[in-house]
């Protein structure tokens, strides 16, 4: 009988304790403290499983893989001289739209100073869309900067510590980016499904110029968390439910969420 | 207790290690199986309740920290799980040696398929009613097979690191 009041009382005081956890999460502040610590504790177990098992899997992989590898090898030899290419002709291009840009004060985002990063870890949960990048604070990195790869918009830093940061995939539940499209006349909302689901858009009238593969951009709207111009998604399914007024919209990211490699932060801070 | 206390943190810390390091890397159906639920329910299956409650709390809450989801719901997720298949091994269900060789991986499926819906519904404590539109039943249903097939080993580890905890009990 004592035993199973101890146990209640044990399970009451955990119920507790993590509501007590969940609460001052809600409250900001402390837990960025108890989650470095978090991570200190872990960080030797996670590096010392990563230091043998990184080396035994890629050698597995390496074995299974080697035909696939030496052509993908071959394949970005050939795109990396192309780019080196286009990267020389579009320096050129770059420095004369930023003296045009500077001149009719048009904000464009090329204009933007960036910072490359490789992606280290994905999220480790099913439940939010993140990447881990090797750049922090000591970088420049801050808090709700954009980030880039790929042609568009992957997301935005959200936890940032000495030399890394954590950032929110376009596709993350949590994600909602303002948008715009042709004209830029309408703003939208453009909201992540998780993971593996297309991107989920809301407020398009059905009066709007869009179409299956319309691209849609961030406004840059004063106060919004992105610049403007950063490619967010091409449009893939347009749907008009009856009695409604507004397109049910699902929208393929311009970048590829699942296999991010190096990305750009855009040095780039949301305005209060 | 105490030995027994020491080498389930110390086992803790590394499962959440090769979590985070290891089974992070390797997606299913693009989908994480989620070693720091089924520790806590392998733990539960030696009837140690406390200790059960105690590792899912510490292992959860550990991961927490290395997610973007709302601090604090894995620990409470993993509590549950300990608690509830701790009650199930106090009966006995879960032991390895006189229960059907299916018991321990069925007990484990289950727990792999309810465990994410707990974390959905969990979400609302945190009000973050967003955590549905996830990859919910590819992660219920990768789980319940992954949990199926690795319980058994894991389940004889922790009847192993808590023997002395056992032998003390009878």
């Amino acid at each position: 009988m004592a035993s199973d009041r101890s146990r209640r009382r044990l399970v009451v005081t955990g119920v507790v304790a993590t509501l007590i956890v969940v609460t001052v999460y809600l409250a900001g502040g402390v837990v960025a403290g108890v989650k470095g610590a978090a991570r200190a504790v872990v960080f030797p177990f996670a590096w010392a499983t990563d230091f043998v098992a990184r080396p035994v899997g890629h050698m597995v992989a390496g074995m299974v893989d080697y035909s696939d590898l030496v052509a993908q090898n071959h394949q970005l030899r050939e795109e990396l001289g192309q780019a080196t290419l286009r990267a020389d002709e579009n320096a050129a291009a770059a420095a004369q739209l930023r003296l045009m840009g500077q001149a009719l004060h048009v904000p464009w985002v090329g204009s933007l100073g960036t910072l490359v990063a490789q992606v280290t870890t994905d999220s480790p949960t099913n439940f939010a869309a993140t990447v881990t990048i090797d750049k922090g604070s000591d970088e420049g990195v801050m808090d709700g900067m954009p980030v880039v790869a790929d042609g568009g918009l992957v997301g935005r830093v959200i936890a940032v510590s000495w030399h890394t940061c954590t950032v929110r995939l376009l596709s993350d539940t949590g994600s909602v980016v303002e948008a715009t499209f042709g004209d830029g006349a309408t703003s939208v909302l453009i909201s992540g499904e998780g993971l593996n689901n297309p991107l989920n858009v809301s407020g398009i009238p059905e009066t709007a110029p869009l179409g299956v593969g319309s691209l849609l951009s961030t406004d840059g709207l004063q106060g919004g968390l992105f610049p403007p111009g950063l490619p967010v998604g091409r449009v893939t399914k347009l749907l008009v439910s009856p009695g409604s007024s507004t397109y049910a919209v699902s929208l393929k990211p311009t970048a590829n969420l699942n296999d991010l490699s190096y990305v750009d932060v855009v040095l780039w801070e949301p305005s209060t | 207790m105490n030995q027994t206390r020491a080498l389930i943190a110390l086992t803790t810390l590394a499962v959440v290690g090769v979590q985070v390091a290891v089974f992070t890397q390797w997606r299913f159906a693009g989908v994480v199986v989620m070693l720091v639920w089924l520790w806590p329910v392998v733990v539960g299956l030696t009837g140690l309740t406390s200790l059960a409650v105690v590792t899912g709390f510490l292992s959860g809450l550990l991961f927490d920290a290395q997610c973007a989801t709302p601090f604090g719901l894995n620990a409470l997720v993993g509590m549950a799980l300990g608690y509830f298949v701790s009650r199930l091994g106090k009966e006995g269900v879960g032991d390895l040696d006189s229960a059907a060789l299916w018991v321990t991986p069925i007990i484990a499926a289950v727990a792999g398929a309810s465990a994410p819906v707990l974390f959905v519904a969990s979400g609302v404590l945190a009000l973050d009613f967003s955590l549905w539109r996830g990859s919910l039943l590819d992660s219920m249903a990768v789980n319940a097979v992954a949990f199926f097939f690795l319980a058994r080993p894991l389940a004889r580890l922790a009847f192993a690191l808590s023997s002395p905890a056992l032998r003390a009990r009878r």
